[in-house]
């Protein structure tokens, strides 16, 4: 089992003690931003989120380019792994970003050039996830799989210009500029981040062991 | 050498049997009936709609006809036999995308007129930029096409798939496209519509490479 090493065991300890430890200082330790009031906590969550959605996409496309030149299984695992992981944090960003928009700007969507970009990102890895159910031949799949994780990626900045091009007049994210930001809310927001990132790493062993079991079982069959 | 070979293999094959040109032919003027029934709108309204309608149109042609022109190396075996000739792999990418651009370019020059007609739009443009740009945006549209038609090619569901991983790797070059075309149709400056030459140019680049580079990781058994 994944958790009777000692060291797997401490890693979620002390991930579920930080994250609870962020929580608490985000509703407590923050100050309330005069316009925004409680809607600017969701800042603290929906910024970190998009970082480990991008950071896991980034990864995946790196594991793609490793798994078609070395044709090692261990990147394909890391692979799957971080689209799994990067699609549960782009949800994230998904819910959080609306939710947060909706008092700010007075409507829930529009458009804004990174929320759209996550978008378009979210329903490419929804093919990503509809060729590794669907796609037959799992060898065939892997390969195809590394190559759209490779494309959904590079396609990031093409999408972000073109929304960003489509409708500037629209733009304009609730955020300042971060290092604009005065030291209450940076160094609360950066162990936000730091918190975030740590969950992503044990996230992703936990379900690289996961994936990698199911894989030996599968063989076994 | 090998690139012409390809490709007068694919335009052969088309002569003969007429199948994709009459597909998407077909396909594209239903569309246009079903855009006059439901866009029962004012003149004004549907002149600046026009361009966004028509690159939707050809996008769901392009689906149609793309899948069918890969559909057909599958029915048949065949793409197990241009495998085993000794051929660049990515030749094979490159033969497909310029014989779909040829298709695409030959279809939407049948069905300019009557969409013009159906839909009561008087244009007075520059033929020749508006020519000249739906060249180049036919060029990226059947680049990226065929490298998500090549990837979704040997899915148990390619069908589906194909459409929900092209739509979203997609949008940017719609919203080029759409943004060239209605900026010719306006008589605008070059200068305010010459950032969407760009992109297209970008997106022609980075799926050009990309497909040329991965399209023998796609095909490899």
């Amino acid at each position: 089992m994944f958790y009777e090493n000692k060291k797997n065991l401490y890693l979620l300890i002390v991930a579920i003690f930080l994250f609870a430890l962020n929580s608490l200082n985000i509703f407590y330790g923050t100050p309330m931003v005069p316009d925004q009031h409680w809607a600017q906590k969701i800042f603290y969550l929906h910024v970190p989120s998009a970082w480990v959605g991008f950071l896991s996409y980034f990864i995946a496309m790196i594991s793609g380019f490793l798994f078609l030149s070395t044709k090692k299984d261990k990147w394909d695992i890391t692979g799957t792994a971080c689209a799994e992981i990067g699609t549960l944090f782009m949800s994230l960003v998904l819910i959080t970003g609306p939710i947060w928009a909706t008092p700010i700007w007075g409507k829930p969507w529009i458009w804004e050039p990174r929320l759209t970009t996550t978008l378009i990102l979210f329903l490419t890895y929804v093919g990503y996830f509809m060729m590794r159910s669907f796609g037959g031949n799992i060898e065939r799949v892997k390969k195809t799989s590394a190559v759209i994780a490779i494309i959904a990626f590079l396609n990031v900045p093409i999408i972000f210009f073109s929304v960003q091009f489509w409708s500037p007049e629209l733009q304009s994210h609730p955020q300042v500029e971060m290092n604009q930001q005065p030291t209450g809310i940076l160094i609360p927001f950066l162990i936000s981040l730091f918190v975030f990132s740590f969950i992503f790493f044990v996230m992703l062993s936990y379900r690289k062991y996961v994936i990698s079991i199911n894989k030996n079982l599968t063989n076994n069959v | 050498m090998d690139l012409l070979k390809l490709i007068h293999k694919e335009l052969r094959a088309e002569i003969l049997n007429k199948e994709i040109i009459i597909t998407m032919l077909s396909f594209g003027l239903s569309i246009i009936v079903i855009i006059s029934f439901t866009s029962n709108l004012s003149k004004q309204i549907i002149e600046a709609y026009a361009p966004g309608l028509f690159w939707l149109m050809i996008l769901f042609v392009t689906v149609l006809g793309v899948h069918r022109s890969y559909a057909y190396e599958k029915e048949f075996n065949a793409i197990d036999l241009i495998l085993s000739a000794p051929i660049d792999r990515g030749l094979i990418f490159i033969a497909k995308a310029l014989s779909g651009f040829i298709f695409i370019t030959l279809m939407q020059a049948l069905i300019v007129f009557p969409y013009f007609t159906f839909l009561s739009i008087d244009i007075d443009v520059n033929f020749f930029l508006l020519i000249l740009s739906t060249l180049l945006i036919n060029l990226t549209l059947m680049f990226v096409s065929n490298l998500i038609s090549g990837i979704s090619m040997r899915a148990r569901i390619s069908e589906i798939l194909f459409p929900v991983l092209l739509f979203p790797l997609i949008s940017p070059l719609i919203i080029a496209a759409t943004n060239i075309t209605n900026s010719i149709i306006n008589q605008a400056p070059y200068i305010e519509w010459q950032v969407w030459i760009y992109l297209l140019i970008s997106i022609l680049i980075v799926f050009g490479l990309s497909g040329y580079a991965l399209f023998d990781f796609i095909l490899e058994e």
